[in-house]
């Protein structure tokens, strides 16, 4: 279960709408146990695909902004719990593309889709323990930071 | 002892810690004394001997390909960062 505050959706949401054409991305920070997932902030980054063209889709992290944000999110007593990024036009299911360079099992990755320009639905996904296929987590929009029971 | 971040979902695999200190004079040495301390974690870091494809490893802010890589030299008041490669697409 991934639990996200209304605000800290409608800014990923944002973060897509300001990105198309092209997938925007971002890190989300929180905290993880064992059953869930809390978002407490969320980060944009840079797409930095190589090829501009093709950031219609396909986007990708650089290493050293990711090393960044994990310092400061540690700094704050947040940790790195996820990804996410836009799909333009297209489904937010994660595709054959986004399990071939995902990570370790655990992380959330939360998928947007943005079509014409207009905000669509939030999915997100998490890879199986074998890193074979992404299974569909729940996501719950919460109202507040308050944290969820258990 | 030099000090070695543990990324979020790998912690269980580490005794639910954020940073392990870590023995050895260079990354292949406190690498090894990682998953000598916590085995689990060999499999999420390593493919065989070598370290999979998206893992990228850190001592400090250099990222040890562009240093002497295994052989990158670690001193005590290092922290080491496991960095995953992040990419994807729609199709």
């Amino acid at each position: 279960m991934l639990y996200l505050t209304s605000d800290l959706h409608a800014e990923i949401v944002r973060l897509g709408v300001a990105a198309y054409p092209y997938e925007g991305c971002g890190l989300l920070l929180g905290v993880m146990t064992d059953t869930a997932k809390v978002v407490r902030g969320v980060r944009p980054m840079l797409n930095v695909w190589p090829v501009v063209e093709e950031r219609r889709v396909r986007f990708r992290i650089d290493e050293r902004d990711w090393l960044a944000v994990e310092l400061e999110a540690a700094a704050q007593g947040l940790d790195i719990i996820g990804v996410f990024h836009s799909h333009p036009d297209h489904p937010p299911i994660a595709s054959p593309r986004d399990l071939a360079w995902a990570a370790w099992p655990g992380y959330s990755y939360l998928i947007t889709e943005i079509r014409a320009g207009q905000a669509g639905p939030s999915r997100s996904w998490e890879l199986n323990t074998a890193r074979a296929a992404f299974e569909e987590e729940s996501v719950q929009i919460i109202a507040d930071q308050a944290p969820p029971v258990g | 002892m030099a000090t070695i971040r543990i990324p979020t979902p790998l912690r269980g695999y580490a005794g639910g810690l954020s940073a392990v200190a870590v023995n050895g004079a260079n990354v292949a040495e406190v690498l090894g004394d990682l998953t000598r301390q916590y085995p689990d974690l060999h499999g999420h870091l390593f493919d065989g001997d070598q370290l999979r494809s998206f893992v990228n490893i850190y001592v400090g802010q250099e990222d040890i390909r562009y240093l002497q890589g295994a052989a990158t030299p670690v001193a005590a008041a290092d922290t080491l960062l496991i960095v995953p490669s992040i990419a994807g697409g729609a199709r």
